[in-house]
């Protein structure tokens, strides 16, 4: 049963997902922690932790949540129903697109996303980071990686590092 | 710069395994240094194109671009071949880091290093955010749908099913009438 509601559930965020597994961070700590209490807020942040250091795709959160769900069925189930759908939406798109090049409205919808896709990653920053209630060191860290990716054009994992280190020092 | 697809199915799964090998710290530049720049099978334009494409549709961006780029040299067989070469190593990776982290967090030092280590990572979602949106900061109306959406979204924890689509609605009608 969990399964399925699991196939469900990463096939809808699949859908909705504009601007890729940023955008549908908040919504996904919404459910699986706030309405399902599958993972406990410091567990969804530390298996978001895992999924970041290791190399690969960011969609690969989405195994680990299914892991720690339904061990590995649960795993490979969520990571291809959040990987599916909008993979065959992109098949189908990707020639649409091209034909549409000049046309107003492909150029409206750009624009219209953008903003939404800067909200929803923002959103999904600031949810990671509260993940119970307000913790000025958890903020202190991730302002900090916030600051230092815009002011250094470094490898992000300078930034992971850095607030592993942090997070020894001060939690 | 002569460039030239992959030339069978193996040529392609190995190109992806390679790629999803090697994604320290994110897998888009690692994707355009293995496509483009080491193995030639893409232009940059070409690259810079598809990938534009991808951010704008729904989904895991590069799991798109590999189903789109897939498809586009090999049909049906290419999406599959590519998007399992670009999962197959990192998934196995993240499961056995994770299983592994699991086996030692009662050490709470550790603990304590990959709860910062999250929140540096939130941290970069929130860089990337402000990177995206600079271009938007002279447009009212933008600022005011960001607004919106993450007070809606972060603040008072209402579902994206429910977000998305009456914000695509009106930043929609905003772009329209030239607000965006």
């Amino acid at each position: 049963m969990t399964l399925v509601e699991l196939a469900l559930y990463f096939g809808l965020l699949s859908l909705i997902s504009v601007g890729g597994m940023p955008s549908v961070m908040p919504e996904m700590q919404r459910f699986v922690v706030e309405v399902k209490g599958w993972l406990t807020p410091g567990e969804f942040l530390q298996a978001f932790a895992v999924g970041q250091a290791a190399p690969g795709p960011n969609v690969l959160i989405a195994s680990l949540i299914g892991w720690k769900v339904a061990g590995i069925p649960g795993a490979v189930v969520a990571l291809l129903a959040f990987c599916f759908p909008a993979a065959v939406l992109a098949w189908w798109v990707a020639e649409l697109w091209d034909r549409f090049k000049d046309s107003p409205w492909r150029r409206a919808i750009q624009r219209a996303i953008a903003p939404i896709v800067v909200a929803l990653i923002l959103s999904g920053g600031f949810v990671i980071a509260t993940p119970a209630s307000p913790d000025w060191r958890l903020w202190l860290i991730a302002a900090s990686s916030a600051a230092a990716m815009l002011l250094v054009n470094a490898n992000p994992l300078w930034m992971l590092a850095g607030g592993g280190l942090l997070g020894a020092v001060l939690l | 710069m002569n460039t030239a697809p992959p030339k069978n199915l193996g040529e392609l799964f190995f190109g992806f395994l390679w790629i999803g090998a090697r994604s320290f710290g994110g897998v888009l530049p690692w994707a355009y240094r293995t496509m483009v720049e080491e193995r030639r099978w893409m232009t940059h334009a070409d690259f810079t194109e598809t990938i534009g494409l991808c951010q704008f549709l729904p989904g895991p961006n590069i799991g798109n671009a590999s189903v789109v780029l897939g498809k586009r040299w090999f049909g049906l067989a290419g999406a599959v071949v590519a998007f399992l070469g670009l999962m197959a190593l990192p998934f196995i990776w993240v499961l056995a880091l994770f299983t592994l982290y699991n086996d030692f967090s009662f050490n709470p030092v550790l603990k304590a290093v990959v709860t910062g280590v999250g929140a540096a990572g939130a941290g970069l979602f929130i860089g990337t955010a402000v990177k995206l949106g600079r271009p938007l900061a002279r447009k009212p109306a933008a600022l005011v749908l960001i607004a919106a959406c993450f007070l809606s979204v972060a603040v008072a924890r209402f579902s994206l099913v429910a977000v998305i689509p009456a914000g695509l609605l009106l930043a929609l009608l905003a772009a329209r009438r030239n607000w965006l």
